[in-house]
């Protein structure tokens, strides 16, 4: 077992990262140790990467994070300091935040993203911030470790002699790639800004954003109704410059203590009303099944657009007298906020034969013109009722009495009552997708019948008998009128 | 009388005025429409009901050819809301079976609420939405929710935006509530085609009014035409019919799903 991080201040103890925990307990017998549990680790920088989500749209995590045992989350503060009065104060608000809320973090600010990483874990407190166009002198006494490089790559390189960054920064860069390899250049360049190297983020960016931010925390649910109101009369002016609507709009309500709260909701087609929008995330509020725990108060809200479309700007009709509230997009959207957009649906269609997968239900907000018709019966004219009303979730094996090999079952028994058959068409063999199912997968030979009392069902048998692998098995599919 | 009167006299249809009778759907049997007024008054609300689970397969087929129907008139959407319980039973509507009795399926827009509940507040949303035709409540046995109240409220949407809403119950016993008329759907063994023994026919059911606002009763026999999508042979079956009745209303504090609340009468006269 190793000791895979430290309280700060115990440096001085002798104690490093990486000791094995028996080291550790020979130095300090009084040590306390925690098992590392990395899931909730996970969940945590995931709950601050939202919660960062307060000073910029653009949170991300860095891809070699979980390499160097090192984890932590990347803000491009670009073009947002300023709202925070400049980058030192920025620095210094996250920094108390955190500290409020019982983390020990350590910030790094620079130009890129690969000095902003090696300041913060490498540079001594007080020197993690470079200045613009400095982050050659501030990262020159950081060890090589800082720029993100493999340890034997590092062990090669000490072995020569270059021990921090500043050894290697203005050496003739063919000998390091021929003598190191290419990755050693890549990351030297990407610290000092040579080449681009882009943070992708953790949540989706929202195209537009409206934000309030309050000096006394709101707690009640009329105050927050009200803010909606404000931001989504915020938005709108800004999607009439861009002539779009709002498709799908999410709501984060950050709390005092750093939990941050998200809803979205989806609209069925470009909204662009702050009336509608407010009405949307009243109905998917009413529908939580919890309440949203205000604790001690949101002090920042923001509203965000994170999809959008052309709006089409047509104008009401004044002759029918009907408004858009009652229309049936207005309908759906209530309906989609209140319950989930999933559980509004509308019929997909799928190119296959195999019953259950040639259609499905999809949200009505995601059904777009120039999908496959819900069913090819719609589009060719008048073919018999071969197909029943009823498609079970799940086909449920029956008991059956039939003849062998290919006849339709005689009697048969469902769901614990005994069915006798008078009448019966088919098959209607449908053959396995090889390409989905393997070539193994059994044929089904489906049949209507009609049971003595009048009942109607679609039947299959899974499998033919002689030539493929074991007994058939009888199914029930559907129930037809 | 003042016109506001006379309007909110219409709204609530306490005496609907002559001239102004509201829309109707007829089956397309003479014997059905003439015993029910000329069809099934399209801003009302109507309960299909299917005695056991099994038979929801006959209970749709008549419903779906109503609606066939109502959108041959008023060609607007549909919106189809499920009782959870009740999709679990049932399975899915398949748009190629849908369309093949024929009904558009892409029309219909399926709503799967979580519980009754929300069930009910979806119905009672898309029942006050005038660009729809007809919303569908498709409910498993006797939830205490579906109660007089619910049932009234949605009676009251109905009348007021136009909206036909039907109840379709599945494995539920009769029970007092607004609805306008109420069926309850059996299948029947299909006739008999001459040289095609043994074949499957058309749809054929037993179709009886259990109770209507103006008191009749009926029982008939009826089948799908798929050819030219229409009901036909409405055979009837006085014998079958029940006896019109004041049935107990349903208690208030009743359990969720309730148990039979009485038995049909059978008070046919002895021959």
């Amino acid at each position: 077992m190793r000791v895979v991080a430290l309280e700060p201040g115990t440096a001085t103890l002798g104690l490093t990262p990486g000791q094995t925990l028996t080291d550790a307990r020979a130095l300090r017998p009084d040590l306390e140790a925690v098992a590392r549990d990395a899931p909730a680790d996970a969940a945590l920088l995931t709950a601050l990467a939202a919660w960062a989500d307060r000073y910029t749209p653009l949170v991300g995590r860095c891809a070699d994070d979980a390499r160097f045992g090192a984890e932590g989350l990347m803000l491009d503060v670009s073009g947002v300091a300023h709202l925070f009065g400049g980058e030192a104060a920025l620095m210094e608000e996250i920094a108390a935040r955190l500290t409020a809320q019982g983390l020990h973090g350590a910030l790094g600010l620079a130009d890129t993203p690969g000095a902003a990483w090696a300041l913060a874990r490498f540079a001594p407190p007080g020197m993690r911030s470079a200045a613009p166009g400095e982050i050659r002198p501030a990262l020159a006494p950081l060890p090589l470790t800082a720029l993100r490089l493999d340890a034997a790559l590092v062990t090669g390189l000490s072995r020569v002699g270059f021990k921090t960054v500043g050894c290697i920064a203005d050496l003739p860069r063919a000998p390091l790639a021929t003598r190191f390899g290419a990755g050693l250049i890549q990351r030297l360049d990407q610290a000092l800004g040579r080449e681009e190297e882009a943070i992708s983020p953790l949540l989706p960016v929202p195209d537009l954003t409206a934000e309030k931010r309050f000096f006394d925390p709101i707690t009640h649910a009329d105050d927050i109704a009200r803010t909606i109101v404000l931001l989504a009369e915020a938005l709108v002016p800004m999607l009439e410059q861009r002539g779009r609507g709002a498709r799908v709009l999410e709501l984060r309500l950050f709390r005092v203590d750093g939990h941050v709260d998200r809803l979205d909701v989806a609209a069925a087609q470009p909204l662009r009303n702050a009336a509608r929008i407010a009405a949307l995330f009243r109905e998917r509020i009413a529908g939580l099944a919890c309440d949203i725990d205000a604790g001690f108060g949101f002090d920042l809200v923001k509203l965000g657009v994170l999809e959008s479309e052309a709006f089409p700007g047509d104008q009401g009709d004044l002759v029918s007298g009907t408004c858009a509230v009652d229309s049936f997009e207005a309908l759906v959207d209530r309906l989609g906020a209140r319950l989930g957009p999933d559980r509004v649906c509308g019929f997909a269609g799928a190119d296959t034969h195999i019953p259950e997968r040639a259609f499905g239900t999809l949200p009505v907000t995601r059904l777009r013109a120039g999908l496959p018709a819900a069913s090819p019966a719609a589009v060719t004219p008048v073919p018999p009722l071969t197909r029943p009303l009823w498609l079970l979730a799940r086909p449920e094996p029956v008991d059956t009495l039939a003849e062998i090999p290919d006849g339709p079952p005689r009697r048969f028994r469902w769901r614990k009552v005994g069915y006798a058959v008078t009448g019966a068409e088919g098959p209607e063999r449908i053959a396995c997708e090889w390409w989905r199912d393997g070539r193994a997968a059994p044929t089904r030979d489906y049949y209507r019948v009609e049971a003595a009392t009048g009942h109607r069902f679609w039947l299959f048998r899974h499998g033919l008998y002689g030539r493929e692998r074991g007994g058939p098995r009888w199914y029930m599919h559907g129930v037809s009128a | 009388m003042h016109p506001n009167a006379a309007s909110l006299i219409d709204r609530l249809s306490l005496h609907p005025r002559p001239g102004r009778a509201p829309a109707r759907l007829p089956w397309g049997v003479e014997g059905i429409d003439a015993r029910i007024g000329g069809g099934l008054v399209v801003p009302a609300l109507h309960e299909f009901r299917a005695a056991q689970a099994r038979d929801i397969g006959a209970a749709t087929g008549v419903l779906i050819g109503l609606l066939t129907a109502l959108m041959r008139t008023a060609g607007k959407r549909l919106l189809w809301v499920s009782d959870p319980a009740a999709v679990a039973d049932a399975g899915l509507l398949y748009p190629d079976g849908l369309a093949q009795f024929g009904l558009d399926p892409a029309v219909i827009t399926q709503v799967f609420p979580v519980d009754v509940k929300t069930a009910l507040w979806a119905a009672d949303e898309g029942a006050r939405c005038p660009d729809l035709a007809a919303v569908v409540l498709q409910i498993k046995g006797n939830p205490a929710r579906l109660d007089r109240l619910a049932t009234r409220r949605l009676m009251l949407r109905s009348q007021a935006s136009g909206v036909m809403v039907l109840i379709l119950r599945q494995s539920g016993v009769e029970e007092a509530g607004a609805a306008q008329t109420r069926w309850r759907i059996a299948p029947r063994p299909a006739r008999a085609e001459p040289g095609l023994t043994g074949c499957v026919g058309w749809p054929h059911v037993t179709l009886v009014l259990e109770r209507c606002r103006s008191g009749q009763t009926g029982a008939w026999a009826l089948q799908w035409d798929p050819k030219r999508k229409v009901f036909d042979h409405g055979q009837s079956l006085e014998e079958d019919a029940p006896v019109s009745v004041d049935r107990p209303a349903a208690s208030v504090d009743r359990s969720d799903r309730a148990a039979a609340l009485g038995q049909i009468l059978d008070l046919r006269r002895a021959p």
